[in-house]
């Protein structure tokens, strides 16, 4: 079990190349239990790519990454699923055809159980947790609707649902207000808040706006061109000279 | 739209379809019995009743890897095409029909371990097309593999002709099969099927083992299928790769589950009964033209009912080609609306 203040996510000296482009480079950082860490940086500057290290979509040259202590570097996406870390995507993953309940059972928790477990249960068990976190990210209305059929926004929150069916330790959400209009950046930005006040959920977040990072993080890590350039409070590094610089220019 | 047209996995199916399916069931069952009061009802009519379970078996079967998880098979008819020489090869050599017929089936489940391991990790009409080039090397092999498989020539198995028996054995296997593809779909097994049908990383992302998992249905397929072989076998009493490893089944089978409705439990059954009477009663007609009949056909299903009998009547919960192979071709499927 691991306590608040102690290290949740760790990474150490991620390495990421694709040919001979150094992706992300030499990166430390650490997300702590119950923390809300920000991970900001112009375009290209590595975010996404770190994302997908972390979660292990894209194996990393170097380095090591450590989830509750336990070294995941070689470890598969559904296994560090397993461990409890779940994440949102940039580009939204949602089962189209299925609909929002559907996409809620589906996104259950799987641990190894057997095959003659998988057979013998239906897939109806969990549906009364999967109604309670369609009503906690607002889809109540939506419940019967194919997932291809919800708005950007309605999208976004329904992948939230997703990550939090098998209720993990920690989420990363990957620009989770990105094509959202303003009302349901609220929606997403005051459920974030609940299920960290009220839930103790760890959360790592990608984001391009500045003011959804400093609303809801207490540390921020600023990324340019794969490499780390800052990290402290969002004050902090929106005064910082060398960040200015990165999303400003000179 | 009802709830149960769009939540197969946990729908409950209306009380009117439940009792027409159990009156066809029944009408199935009695129809051997009514031969000596009904001339419709010929010991040949029996034979074609017996093709046409086999055919529903082996479309529900490649519908567990098309269908369900979205990897569509153009070699499935070799996992039918090992069953039927595991089979016929063991009775050959004085095996009983039964343990024969077992063992048939496992060949074909072992070789569905060996080939997908590899295969599965391809995507979209690259599996497609590795599967149709393993069914043809398998075929090859069979074909000089003398020694073991008679080669071209063939082997005789002994003789069984009682048409009612195997009337029965392959309605109550095509029950069985159908049963087990209801159970599947509406189980969590099914339910990370149709996830990595969806979207295999993100499947892969959410604790979805996707590798166990279509190499489990992949194998359920290939067993299931290697039990149609071997009964054709025997019932059929002679093999040969020219008979048995024939390509067109394969499409046939796509074209069956498609005219059906790929992804659904009950659009194999109604495509492969369509398509098998629409074959005996009006290709009759034009056999040196069927095969460019049923091309025809195929683009017509694929242009014009992309989501089958089944899609027609308001079911949602399958699938289509396009949808399947989109996102590898560059197109995308278009948004519900």
């Amino acid at each position: 079990m691991i306590e608040n203040g102690e290290a949740l996510l760790e990474g150490r000296h991620v390495t990421k190349r694709f040919g001979g482009l150094v992706a992300v480079n030499n990166i430390d950082f650490v997300v702590r239990q119950g923390e809300m860490v920000g991970l900001i940086g112009p375009n290209g500057s590595g975010k996404t790519t770190l994302f997908d290290c972390l979660s292990r979509v894209q194996p990393i040259d170097e380095g090591q990454v450590l989830f509750k202590g336990i070294d995941i570097t070689a470890k598969k996406p559904h296994q560090v699923a397993h461990l409890g870390m779940a994440r949102t995507f940039q580009v939204i993953r949602v089962y189209r055809k299925l609909t929002v309940l559907e996409n809620l059972l589906v996104s259950r928790q799987w641990r190894g159980e057997s095959l003659f477990g998988q057979l013998t249960r239906a897939n109806v068990d969990l549906e009364d947790r999967a109604r309670e976190l369609i009503e906690f990210v607002a889809l109540s209305h939506l419940v019967d609707s194919p997932a291809g059929t919800l708005s950007g926004g309605q999208r976004r929150l329904l992948e939230i649902g997703m990550a939090l069916m098998p209720d993990p330790d920690l989420l990363l959400l990957d620009e989770a207000a990105s094509g959202v209009n303003p009302t349901l950046v609220e929606t997403i930005k005051d459920r974030i808040r609940v299920l960290n006040q009220d839930h103790g959920k760890t959360f790592l977040l990608v984001e391009h706006d500045m003011r959804f990072i400093s609303d809801l993080c207490s540390r921020v890590y600023v990324l340019n061109y794969g490499e780390r350039l800052a990290e402290g409070t969002p004050a902090e590094v929106m005064k910082s000279e060398a960040v200015i610089e990165a999303y400003f220019g000179a | 739209m009802t709830t149960d047209t769009l939540s197969p996995m946990r729908s409950t199916m209306p009380r009117w379809r439940i009792g027409l399916m159990a009156l066809v069931i029944a009408s199935l069952f009695a129809m051997p019995l009514l031969r000596d009061q009904v001339d419709w009802i010929t010991n040949s009519r029996l034979f074609s009743f017996t093709q046409m379970f086999m055919l529903v078996a082996l479309a529900s079967n490649w519908n567990l890897t098309g269908g369900f998880t979205g990897y569509v098979d153009f070699g499935h008819a070799v996992f039918f095409g090992i069953g039927a020489y595991g089979t016929g090869v063991l009775m050959h050599n004085g095996w009983e029909f039964p343990p024969a017929l077992i063992a048939g089936a496992i060949f074909a489940a072992v070789y569905a371990l060996i080939v997908g391991y590899p295969t599965l990790r391809l995507k979209g009409p690259y599996f497609s097309i590795a599967m149709l080039g393993t069914f043809v090397a398998v075929r090859e092999i069979v074909r000089v593999w003398k020694g073991v498989t008679g080669g071209g020539v063939g082997l005789t198995l002994p003789p069984y002709l009682n048409r009612v028996a195997f009337y029965y054995y392959t309605l109550a296997f095509a029950l069985f099969v159908v049963a087990i593809m209801w159970w599947i779909r509406r189980s969590e097994f099914g339910a990370s099927l149709i996830a990595i049908r969806e979207d295999e990383i993100g499947a892969e992302m959410r604790g979805i083992n996707t590798t166990v998992q279509k190499m489990t249905a992949f194998i359920v397929a290939g067993f299931l299928s290697g039990v149609v072989g071997g009964m054709w076998a025997y019932q059929n009493t002679f093999i040969d790769p020219d008979i048995v490893f024939i390509e067109s089944r394969t499409i046939e089978l796509v074209m069956m589950t498609m005219l059906g409705g790929l992804g659904t439990v009950l659009g194999p059954v109604l495509g492969a009964a369509t398509i098998y009477w629409m074959r005996d009663v009006v290709w009759a007609s034009f056999l040196d033209y069927h095969l460019i009949v049923e091309g025809l056909l195929l683009i017509l299903i694929v242009l014009f009912i992309p989501r089958g009998i089944v899609g027609m009547f308001g079911d949602r919960s399958g699938t289509s080609l396009g949808e399947l192979w989109g996102k590898w071709l560059g197109k995308s499927p278009p948004e519900e609306t």
